[in-house]
């Protein structure tokens, strides 16, 4: 096993190392070393698992002084998410004239910081390294052609430094009240803080900074840019919206359990991601655009992940985990397969692309898949995460409620779903190459995998024996065919001739209307706050 | 009466720098609002928790009673480091941006973009 450092710096060390070799053997060295990171990663993955977690002081310092790097179950499986997610994006470039040493260099660097955030015990530590994460992932987001997406680059690099900013404010009155940033000595110090109120300020901060990064609900006008972006390259779009958002969800997660026996917010997340899940798929059906509408899907799901990880129950807690690292999986096969029909068909627009099922097979059956995955279809990993959100939560508002947000992804997915059929009106299969077909096929027999063994994959990564219960799981299946044939009625009585919700697109929040809801974020959370407590 | 030291300051420069965020739609001062953000958390990092007369942490403070606590202020070197790296890019990018689109206004920019999809 090596140690948890060498995980975080192997990748920048390696993309620094290849610049010196020709790009054809780089790329081939740089997949060889993901397989060796993933296997040493799967070793520290099961060391956790079998011995319990693991600290590092780097440099040797004593507690709280130093760096202090933590894997405990969910940041490893996490960093174990992360390292097979970089190795398919690797292989799936592997052919591209995009992917010079440059790109390989500022993805391998992604990849650090990433497993950086995750492997982090110290909140400074995770500003610095979000910070240094924003300037990569700008200029990754225009790396194609820079000058038609430099607004929205310059739109998110911005946007995130502003609520880092944010972040480091409430640091420093955190760092003033108490005088550590580690969370483990944070946990300690807030056992004997006896008035919750002198916490308020440096929490609003904070979490008004996480929540932009987590993008909810008046938050996350910055991320359908940046995800969906015609510049940024498909693995970038893969990457940012299935693993990249997850961080923010992360950081969330740790700052709520650290900040739990003080102050308890669970409530409000539950309505913020529920409205959140509403407007991001209603947003999504108001687009044309393939990839703006797989990235407004990407914010109706972090609401659904955010209603599981704050429910005061540990089957819906753990259903929302696993539930974002089914999305992590099934949303970067569908980025990565709206990449290939996109490349093929020379337009983005959902109305000019038709027959992909007969005109690049592979593709069409890796979208479909993949759809089967986000909507919940029974045997596939949505459904086992949606059931156990929706378990957790039984006899609450909250049940119906996620009928209706599914609902709702069922029509975007039934929209999205019509390039698939009727006729290209070109050659029948195109022949497209080989390591691209492999990757979405592979990612999307995952998401069925994920389905058929889900309570014992959620027994190997949480060590958690959560069992599917068959009838109430009938039951929910019903409930599923109920709504799919709802949803095809939606669909073709309302939005199949005309785009209804179009007028939706016009409110487009500048950056002055962002900053400002990024404010009026931060005085609700004070007066809520003040409220509550 | 709220004291004026560099707490209280930082928090109003903080907030000076928001209102820029906000209200102006030039680039460049949005920009300059982050420096301003900036610049007020690093006042606010070092001057909470100072007592007044104490050394800075440098060279042998051995026989000094009152030491200002190290951390923060190796903190905020780390942080002057991203401030400059993060107004450099943001320029460097604002200077494209003009190239492109000819104006510094936020709106308009929005709207040329928005023509171009």
């Amino acid at each position: 096993m090596i140690n948890l450092h060498w995980v975080i710096l192997l990748p920048i060390v390696f993309g620094t190392v290849v610049k010196l070799i020709s790009i054809k053997t780089a790329k081939k060295i740089v997949t060889l070393f993901q397989v060796a990171l993933l296997v040493s990663v799967a070793m520290i993955f099961v060391h956790v698992r079998e011995n319990g977690t693991i600290m590092e002081n780097i440099g040797g310092w004593p507690d709280t002084i130093g760096i202090t790097l933590r894997a405990d179950l969910l940041a490893s499986a996490m960093v174990l998410l992360t390292c097979f997610l970089f190795l398919a994006m690797v292989i799936f470039v592997h052919n591209k004239h995009y992917a010079d040493h440059l790109f390989l260099f500022l993805f391998l660097s992604l990849e650090s910081l990433i497993i950086g955030i995750f492997l982090s015990n110290d909140l400074f530590n995770i500003f610095v390294l979000i910070e240094a994460a924003t300037l990569i992932i700008t200029i990754l987001i225009m790396y194609k052609k820079p000058n038609v997406a430099i607004y929205d680059g310059l739109m998110y690099f911005l946007i995130n430094v502003v609520a880092m900013s944010f972040f480091l404010m409430g640091l420093g009155m955190l760092y003033k009240k108490i005088g550590v940033l580690d969370f483990d000595a944070l946990k300690t110090a807030f056992s004997l803080v006896k008035d919750p109120q002198s916490l308020l300020l440096p929490y609003a901060f904070m979490i008004t900074a996480v929540s932009l990064k987590a993008a909810l609900m008046p938050l996350f006008s910055w991320l359908p840019k940046a995800h969906g972006t015609p510049s940024a390259p498909s693995v970038v779009s893969a990457i940012l919206s299935g693993l990249y958002v997850k961080t923010g969800i992360y950081v969330f997660l740790r700052l709520q359990t650290a900040f739990s026996p003080l102050i308890d917010t669970s409530e409000l997340f539950i309505i913020l991601g529920f409205i959140t899940a509403i407007v991001g798929f209603m947003l999504a059906l108001a687009q044309k655009d393939i990839k703006l509408l797989l990235a407004y899907s990407t914010v109706s799901q972090i609401g659904v992940i955010m209603i599981g990880i704050n429910l005061d129950n540990p089957v819906a807690y753990w259903g929302g985990l696993y539930h974002l690292m089914n999305h992590a999986i099934f949303k970067s096969t569908l980025f990565l397969t709206a990449g290939m029909i996109i490349s093929e068909y020379k337009t983005r627009n959902l109305d000019e692309i038709n027959g992909v099922f007969k005109h690049m097979p592979a593709v069409g059956v890796a979208t479909i898949l993949s759809i089967l995955g986000i909507i919940g279809a029974p045997l596939f990993n949505g459904s086992i995460s949606k059931y156990l959100i929706a378990s957790g939560s039984s006899g609450t508002w909250i049940e119906y409620g996620l009928i209706l947000i599914n609902l709702g992804t069922i029509v975007v997915f039934i929209k999205y779903g019509q390039l698939l059929f009727g006729s290209s009106g070109k050659k029948e299969a195109v022949d497209s190459d080989i390591l691209e077909k492999a990757v979405v096929l592979t990612l999307s027999i995952l998401c069925f995998l994920g389905g058929i063994f889900g309570s014992e994959l959620i027994a190997i990564l949480f060590n958690i024996d959560l069992t599917v219960d068959l009838l109430s799981y009938g039951i929910k299946m019903l409930f599923f065919v109920g709504s799919i044939f709802l949803g095809l009625l939606i669909y073709r009585g309302l939005f199949k001739k005309s785009n209804r919700l179009a007028f939706i697109n016009s409110f487009e929040l500048g950056f002055n209307g962002i900053c400002l809801s990024i404010t009026l974020f931060f005085a609700f959370m004070v007066i809520y706050l003040k409220i509550t407590l | 009466m709220i004291a004026l030291n560099g707490e209280s300051i930082s928090i109003l420069l903080f907030f000076v720098g928001v209102y820029g965020l906000i209200a102006r739609r030039n680039i460049i001062k949005s920009i300059m609002s982050i420096s301003i953000m900036q610049v007020a958390i690093i006042l606010y990092f070092i001057s909470t928790n100072t007592v007044p007369g104490s050394v800075p942490p440098i060279g042998d403070v051995a026989q000094t009673l009152q030491v200002a606590d190290p951390l923060p202020q190796a903190l905020m070197i780390t942080d002057i480091v991203i401030g400059i790296g993060v107004t450099a890019a943001g320029l460097t990018m604002f200077i494209h941006l003009y190239h492109r689109f000819g104006s510094t206004n936020w709106q308009k920019v929005m709207k040329k973009r928005n023509q171009h999809d």
